[in-house]
């Protein structure tokens, strides 16, 4: 549709991309909480703290990544507790001892994480299931599989995948480097490939998506079956971190990752997903935790710190606070008029 | 309605004097009055927009006027509520039904009209039986209103509004979805009430209606009074001349000059589809085709069937190419009238709005090119004049007319084989609609056709070459060339007296058999439950004759009743449309607050504080749920979630290793059994069917269901949709304090790490018993025998010795086959 040149109007600017409200909040945390470590609690940041820390950091971003990914599409996954831990199980008791065996176990984890994503993405995004009883089943059923692989009992990780996963390379964790990539890779894939794009829209408005003529149910099964190969790879890093990981290990990742997809400013209604801040958020938790314990406090004030950060950072994005601030000083606020 | 006696001139029922309303700096209804009298059928004109809507919204209560002064039966009424509406004898039927899907057509009426109408409940059924056959409905009181056919859901709607006899009966269009007879019947009842002193105002577009009913008409236009009169002293044509003529506020470009070369583009022949039937027509190139008639005559389902969005028999055309919806779908472009719900992604950017449907014109090998991009639709944000700060701009920040001219900078990129607009130009303001239309004749002389449906006459004079007149879903004229005017557009549709296709009044009554009504209903699963915990019962005794022992009796159904309270808190949680995670933590840490008072050496009235302290605490919990939902805008998961964490932190905040043993004396209290079955078990049947009742029988029951059903037409039959849903948490809550209390006398021990797991068990069993997730329907018997079965599963492994993977396996199992049956059974809502 080509128009005659003046009657164009100056081109609308293009615009500096706006850096996300979440990016802004969870960087503002992170700075906070990083300054308020060396003040009153240093041995929360000193270099040993640190080094333990990251690795779990990274592991927990890189599961919450594949929980924004089906957020983003107005769900959310429960099944991450029972993913995380079949993949555990299949490495450390199929190459139990043995590291020429633990690249066919991987492989063969990452199949089973894959089918569980197209079950997911069969009954949430063809079926039309609500998410939460969905994979609050395939959940309970992924358990069934890891207690049928595992009889419960943990295993000793192998030493590659200890080395692999557990190691530093350059004085940094292996597993960072992990997430790093993860993170890249998947911001990739949701901001500049023509899938990645389609999947921020049908999130958006699945009606309006449907309208111009995108696969809907394609899209949004497609997230669960991505999630899983993040909960894949979150699992695998996990399994060598740890050295003798449990059959229940990926029970703390379900209320974390939740977490850290709505710090990072990702709405549990759908949309558009913060991927970066989602990461940071993670290594946000990761780190509150460390910051508490260094305070000397118990368990009991560490949750409440968790749910207090989870509290707020639901807040931050759900109130008006602009409108609350004028209500409360005393301004009178117009009736919104309701046409 | 007493009359006063006294009184010899009948007094007006309503008057209104000098009412205005702007929304956002525009008058939708400026200085209008309008004298409403008893016994009179009083007849309100105008097109679309023109005010009427918004001038019954004041009469009703449900719109505040600017200005003006409302006056009901000689006294000055200050502010008018819907709710001093309803006492004061005003109702009205909507337009759209306020309807409540989930519910019953009884629950429908129940929930809506206030009891004193329907008599003694013994009577209400045949009550309401005779109010649904005097306005001809044959829909069945148990018939779900989600069933029904748009045309039995206005009957209701009227049969609703005409049994508290009202003073002031209030009509929006009541006739544009119903058959023949149907109409004839609603004007035969609309007489009677008149003919009882019920001052009746009628919305219509329909001169012949006029004719045939009302005793004064009242013309509206743009929002300004035009003319009152009797209706024997006024002409047809003079009335027409009324409600046309409205100021022309934008220019048109010319039209397209018909040349011997243009072939023929666009060939539709006989469509059928929903809401429309046998349309064709055909379009040269160079043309835009105008879908004219009274709003909500199939003018959107035919624009939505040519967009490919539904599906139609009959063939469409484009150039050489015959296509099918899918094909439609695919290549059309499509302007929604409702672009917030169906045209743009609010939360998105103006790039990614404009740019999704043309991403691969944007490509660099694999990736998207950012300067392409945003050249592209550069180029086309600035050919369309769109006014925004930035391509970065959220997309909701900009005006309407910008909005719409973002859904065409898409259209456009997508280079479409078709343009499909509804009411393209539907709060855009003047300067823009030029533009939009300019736009448009541009796009066609480019070989592309275009359909667009508008219910502003003048518009389509303005821009389309040819327009087709639709009433009740079939073409009843076309306009060519210097034929297509407002007055003839007008004229044909008001003059139309075609009725809707048969279809619409018969649909509903065929259907509903009482099995169908069964299985349709919210007892099917119940059912099914039923015979699968025999069969399953039936299955562990021939493997193990233990299995009827006392003892596996007695532990069973402790298990069960503890799970059995949680859940069915978890069901009111659901049933109005929620979801409660926080139930498991805080039944942990009810048991850990109990610990510290029902210990042996703790005086009587030490215990009674403790669990007075144990209610509170759920009570609290609910509210500061229900209040971060409705006022802080959580969504249900998030507050509950919250909860979730911060409640296992409080619990081991008291306690944080397992202490403070319960005395002996209550547990045995709590354990107390009559033969094999433990008392507490019999308390959760009880419970459970009073539950049951009040859920189909009470106040509280219905408002309930009627919020997790629809909460918009909730609030507008008068239920205050924020107290209900807190209530409903707190009440949640209570119900897991229940659940505590036998929890407490199982563990015997204060305990932190307990509880939890009941969060997953309580939404298990809720979805088992037939619960839908999207809220309005369930069954608190269903979920007793879902968390019936729950237990008994986990108990016939330990009988079968089958490992603790088989707990999980069956678990998982039951829940998705329960969720993906009951979806099937119930035809799923659409998916997208």
């Amino acid at each position: 549709m080509t128009m005659t040149a003046d009657t164009a109007v100056a081109a609308a600017p293009r615009g500096r991309r706006p850096v996300s409200r979440g990016l802004v909040t969870v960087l503002v945390a992170l700075v906070g909480l990083f300054a308020a470590g060396f003040l009153v609690a240093p041995s929360s940041v000193s270099s040993g703290a640190i080094q333990s820390m990251l690795p779990f950091a990274s592991v927990l971003a890189i599961v919450a990544l594949g929980q924004t990914l089906v957020v983003m599409q107005g769900g959310i996954d429960l099944s991450v507790p029972g993913s995380v831990s079949l993949v555990i199980v299949i490495i450390t008791h199929e190459a139990y001892g043995d590291d020429s065996k633990v690249l066919p176990a991987a492989l063969a984890a990452l199949v089973v994480a894959l089918l569980v994503g197209v079950v997911n993405g069969f009954l949430i995004g063809r079926l039309g299931l609500n998410a939460i009883v969905a994979t609050l089943g395939t959940n309970a059923l992924l358990y069934a599989a890891v207690l049928a692989v595992s009889g419960g009992t943990p295993r000793q990780t192998t030493d590659l995948l200890a080395n692999i996963a557990g190691g530093t390379s350059f004085g940094i964790p292996n597993a960072v480097y992990f997430a790093v990539a993860a993170t890249a890779l998947t911001t990739l894939l949701v901001k500049r490939t023509v899938a990645g794009r389609r999947f921020e829209a049908v999130g958006s408005n699945g009606r309006a998506a449907w309208a111009t003529g995108l696969k809907v149910q394609r899209h949004r099964a497609g997230g669960y079956v991505a999630a899983q190969s993040l909960y894949w790879l979150g699992g695998l890093l996990l399994a060598g971190i740890l050295n003798k990981p449990t059959a229940y290990q990926g029970d703390a990742y379900l209320l974390a990752s939740v977490a850290a997809v709505v710090l990072g400013g990702t709405s549990l209604l759908g949309g558009r997903g913060n991927l970066v801040a989602t990461a940071l958020a993670a290594l946000f938790l990761t780190q509150l935790d460390q910051f508490v314990l260094a305070l000397g406090v118990n368990f009991a004030v560490k949750t409440l710190v968790q749910a207090a950060a989870f509290a707020i950072g639901v807040a931050l994005y759900t109130i008006d606070w602009g409108a609350l601030r004028k209500k409360l000083s005393g301004g009178r606020t117009p009736v919104p008029a309701t046409p | 309605m007493t009359e006063d006696t006294t009184t010899v001139v009948a007094e007006s029922t309503m008057v209104l004097t000098g009412i205005s309303k702007n929304y956002d700096g525009v008058a939708a209804l400026s200085d209008v009055s309008l004298d409403i009298r008893p016994g009179e059928v009083h007849a309100l004109l105008g097109e679309n927009g023109a005010g009427k809507s918004t001038l019954m919204g004041v009469a009703s209560g449900t719109t505040a006027p600017d200005n003006g002064t409302i006056t009901v039966r000689g006294q000055l009424i200050e502010r008018l509520t819907p709710g001093d509406a309803t006492r004061l004898g005003i109702a009205i039927v909507h337009q759209h039904p306020a309807v409540l899907p989930d519910m019953t057509v009884a629950e429908n009426i129940r929930v809506a009209v206030p009891a004193e109408f329907l008599g003694k409940a013994d009577e209400q059924a045949v009550t309401m039986r005779a109010m649904l056959d005097d306005v001809g409905s044959s829909a069945h009181l148990d018939d779900r209103v989600g069933a029904l056919s748009v045309a039995q859901r206005h009957l209701l709607e009227l049969a609703k509004a005409l049994v508290v006899s009202p003073s002031l009966l209030i009509l929006d269009e009541p006739t544009a979805p119903l058959g023949p007879e149907s109409v004839d019947l609603l004007f035969e009842r609309v007489r009677r009430a008149a003919s009882h002193g019920t001052a009746v105002v009628y919305i219509t577009h329909r001169l012949a209606e006029v004719r045939e009913l009302a005793q004064r008409v009242t013309v509206l236009r743009d929002g300004k009074l035009r003319g009152s009169a009797a209706v024997d002293s006024i002409t047809d044509d003079e009335l027409l001349a009324l409600i046309v003529g409205r100021q022309l506020e934008s220019t048109f470009p010319p039209k397209h000059a018909v040349e011997e070369a243009d072939h023929q583009l666009l060939s539709v022949s006989h469509l059928d589809g929903h809401g429309f039937s046998d349309v064709s027509f055909s379009a040269h190139r160079g043309e835009i085709i105008g879908v004219s008639g009274i709003v909500g005559n199939g003018q959107s389902a035919l624009l939505r069937a040519l967009a490919g969005l539904e599906p139609f028999s009959g063939s469409v055309s484009i150039g050489t190419a015959e296509h099918s919806s899918k094909d439609l779908r695919r290549y059309s472009a499509y302007l929604p009238a409702d672009r917030h719900a169906e045209g743009l992604m609010m939360t998105l950017s103006v790039r990614e709005n404009a740019a999704i449907s043309a991403l691969k014109k944007f490509k660099s090998g694999l990736f998207l090119n950012r300067r392409k991009e945003t050249d592209g639709v550069g180029r086309e944000l600035s050919s369309l004049a769109v006014k925004t700060a930035s391509q970065e701009t959220v997309v909701s920040a900009l005006s309407g007319g910008n909005q719409q001219k973002v859904v065409l900078a898409r259209a456009l990129l997508s280079e479409p084989a078709i343009l499909v607009a509804d009411e393209p130009t539907q709060g855009v303001d003047v300067g823009a609609r030029a533009e939009i239309y300019r736009i448009l004749r541009e796009v066609s002389s480019n070989g592309v056709p275009i359909v667009v449906a508008s219910s502003d006459a003048k518009e389509l004079e303005g821009l389309c070459d040819r327009v087709l007149v639709m009433s009740r879903g079939s073409v009843v004229d076309t306009f060519e060339g210097d034929d297509v005017s407002e007055e003839r557009l007008i004229h044909s549709a008001v003059r139309a007296t075609g009725h809707t296709k048969q279809q619409a009044s018969s649909t509903s009554a065929a259907s509903s058999t009482r099995v169908g009504r069964f299985l349709q209903g919210d007892y099917a699963p119940v059912l099914i439950l039923a015979l699968v915990m025999l069969a399953l019962g039936a299955y562990v005794l021939a493997h193990n004759s233990r299995y009827l022992s006392a003892f596996n009796i007695t532990s069973v159904m402790t298990s069960c009743a503890a799970l059995g309270f949680i859940a069915l808190g978890q069901t009111v949680a659901l049933l109005i449309g929620g979801i409660d995670l926080s139930v498991g933590p805080l039944a942990g840490f009810l048991v850990v607050i109990g610990s510290f008072f029902l210990n042996a050496d703790k005086a009587f009235t030490a215990m009674l504080l403790g669990l007075v302290l144990m209610a509170s605490a759920a009570a609290g919990v609910g509210a500061i749920n229900g209040s971060l939902i409705r006022y802080a805008k959580f969504t249900p998961v998030a507050s509950t979630l919250a909860a979730y964490i911060a409640l296992q932190g409080l619990s081991f905040l008291l306690r944080d290793s397992p202490g403070g043993t319960i005395s002996a004396d209550v547990t045995g209290l709590i354990k107390t059994k009559i033969g094999p079955v433990p008392v507490s078990f019999i308390l959760l049947v009880v419970v459970a069917f009073a539950m049951e009742y009040a859920l189909r029988y009470t106040p509280w029951g219905l408002k309930i269901r009627a919020v997790g059903s629809n909460e918009e037409s909730s609030r507008r039959v008068g239920v205050r949709v924020d107290r209900t849903v807190i209530l409903a948490y707190v009440v949640c809550s209570l119900f897991v304090f229940l659940g505590s209390i036998v929890l407490l006398s199982q563990l015997g021990i204060g305990d932190p790490t307990q509880g939890v797991g009941y969060t997953l068990s309580s939404i298990t069993a809720v979805v088992l018993g037939g619960t839908s997730l999207l809220g309005g329907r369930g069954t608190f018997i269903g979920t007793l025998l879902g968390a019936g079965l729950i237990v008994q599963v986990l108990n016939a492994t330990v009988f079968l010795n089958l490992s603790q993977s088989w707990q999980y396996f069956f678990q998982g199992a039951l829940i998705v086959a329960a969720a993906v049956i009951y979806s099937q059974v119930r035809g799923a809502r659409t998916v997208v």
